[in-house]
């Protein structure tokens, strides 16, 4: 039982310590809305502090079958007498480190355009509020999203027309899209973890956009043109100049 | 989709869901601990309301009190329990909290501004929650409805069904270590159940597409049950699912079925339905989640075919 608490210690330890790398390497901005980042960060040093906990415990106690003297009553011991039903079993210890195994063992990616064949993509946002606030930016300084949101909330989008745009996405091919040089400049929004993911797309056009891979990660510069799309009046950008970046560090945006 | 790709997908949001889940999980348990130092069983006792059905309705708005989502009602209401809150109470806090609290109620307002939706939402929760609440109060021993260990004292002799006389003696740093092998008995008993649950989610998200979900929303009863099955699958946290609702409306789901993704959600998604099973027994939790679906679909289903929101 000694060794399965020493597991469950130096579990807890590494679930917090791993918590703490995401945050400190950034990563965790591939899993949760960054606006909880802080709780966290509190997980973590909860985790490490009870760890800590459970080592002391575990040192301060006698060994099995090694009677703690009893002129000096060994006073940490005692604190958890009557505790020892809640160690836990070998299966449940196993279970808990499946999050370690994977966060540590698989490389962190990003959703990407993968990840929209089973949640779908919305070409429209419906968005209550914020339009406002959205065109107090200056257009080349909207992202992804702020354009979706002007979209939706326009009632006619041929004002977008001959406005200037610079966007950071990555590259998704729709199957109803007619040709390669079409394609939609991509983000996930996440308002709390990668399971309420959301992709955003705005349409783009270019000559050069076939040499693009779908899921790589492009910069597009360019002016929307309105025009007929499947059925619709869309601002699509017509690219100017694309170009191959990095995936972001904060590949998603936060609605 | 090669398997490789899969494997990543699964891994990314496995581990973002339960990130995420076990933060809320710890601040659960932090104020459990909270409620261990400071809330002794007499106080319970003397604000509990004597008529059932007031105390029963006086549940559902605990959250105001303790603002937890699916997570961290958790620990909390196991705390409660060991604290003496009569079952029922119990169950309503644990079904109305998640949506009954100010950080939801700001979410949902951020969502869908004041009204139908956000006074649905509250109004159709507490009517639920009561209704669970008050037929659970029909059996007044929790020994036949809680696990044995969810009633056991385990810290400090404060249960109810093993009092164990406290040490007086105890000091700061023997409180602190029991404190801290009471923390960790909670962590794994109810974090193995958030780590299933999370990978189902993550695995029903990652291999099963929502296409066919989607599909449904034209149909006013089909598009209820297929929002209840999203709500389920999806496993999103109650203070942000009402984004995510927002999403659906744009797949044209008509309101009534987006209040039963947003009232049945958060008392009954894949891991809070395990967590669950860490206080109540299986047949009662059973119960815990067939009630509340009958109910979400019911009011959905009726808002669809009756009321033009």
């Amino acid at each position: 039982m000694r060794t399965r608490r020493w597991f469950q210690a130096a579990l807890m330890l590494l679930l917090g310590l791993y918590l703490l790398e995401t945050l400190l390497t950034g990563e965790i901005a591939y899993y949760i809305n960054e606006r909880f980042n802080w709780l966290a960060g509190v997980a973590g040093f909860t985790l490490i502090a009870l760890g800590i906990l459970n080592v002391i415990a575990l040192l301060a106690e006698p060994e099995p079958g090694q009677a703690a003297p009893s002129s000096a009553p060994n006073l940490l011991a005692s604190a958890s007498g009557g505790l020892h039903g809640f160690t836990a079993r070998w299966y449940v210890i196993a279970i808990l480190s499946l999050p370690l195994i994977f966060g540590v063992f698989l490389p962190a990616q990003p959703l990407g355009a993968a990840a929209i064949n089973n949640s779908g993509i919305a070409f429209s946002l419906n968005a209550s509020s914020a339009a406002e606030q959205v065109f107090s930016i200056a257009p080349t300084q909207r992202n992804v999203l702020d354009w979706v949101r002007l979209f939706s909330t326009s009632t006619n989008v041929d004002e977008f027309s001959g406005q200037p745009a610079d966007l950071i996405g990555f590259v998704y091919r729709d199957a109803r899209f007619e040709d390669e040089r079409t394609f939609m400049v991509t983000r996930f929004t996440v308002s709390c973890c990668v399971a309420d993911a959301v992709a955003i797309g705005v349409i783009a056009y270019g000559d050069q956009a076939p040499n693009f891979a779908a899921d790589s990660w492009v910069r597009v510069q360019g002016k929307f043109e309105v025009r007929d799309f499947l059925g619709q009046r869309t601002p699509i950008l017509i690219a100017e100049s694309i170009e191959s970046v990095p995936t972001p560090e904060r590949p998603y945006l936060f609605p | 989709m090669d398997f490789n790709t899969q494997l990543t997908l699964f891994s990314t949001r496995f581990l973002g869901i339960f990130i995420e889940a076990v933060s809320f999980l710890l601040l659960g348990t932090l104020v459990s601990g909270l409620i261990e130092v400071f809330v002794r069983k007499e106080d319970i006792a003397r604000f509990m309301p004597r008529n059932p059905f007031v105390a029963i309705a006086a549940g559902s708005f605990l959250g105001f009190l303790f603002p937890v989502c699916e997570c961290g009602v958790v620990p909390v209401t196991r705390k409660l329990y060991q604290k003496g809150l009569p079952v029922s109470v119990g169950v309503t806090f644990l079904l109305a909290a998640p949506v009954m609290n100010p950080i939801v109620f700001a979410s949902t307002y951020a969502a869908f501004g004041f009204g139908p939706i956000l006074i649905g939402r509250f109004a159709i929760t507490f009517v639920m929650a009561v209704a669970v609440g008050a037929l659970f109060s029909l059996e007044r021993s929790p020994i036949k409805l809680l696990q044995p260990r969810a009633l056991l004292a385990m810290a400090g002799g404060s249960g109810m069904a093993a009092p164990q006389p406290r040490t007086p003696q105890l000091g700061f740093l023997q409180s602190l270590m029991r404190a801290a092998r009471v923390a960790t008995g909670e962590f794994f008993d109810m974090g193995r159940y958030l780590v299933l649950g999370t990978a189902l989610a993550a695995g029903m998200q990652t291999f099963f597409s929502q296409e066919q979900i989607r599909a449904l929303a034209s149909n006013p009863s089909m598009s209820a049950v297929a929002m209840a099955i999203m709500a389920f699958v999806l496993s999103i946290c109650s203070t942000t699912d009402a984004i995510l609702a927002l999403s659906f409306a744009n797949f044209g789901f008509p309101s009534g079925s987006l209040l039963t993704f947003l009232t049945f959600g958060p008392m009954v998604d894949i891991k809070a339905t395990l967590m669950y099973l860490s206080i109540f027994k299986r047949r009662i939790v059973i119960y815990m989640v067939i009630l509340p679906l009958l109910m979400s679909l019911l009011f959905g289903i009726f808002i669809n075919l009756n009321v033009r929101l």
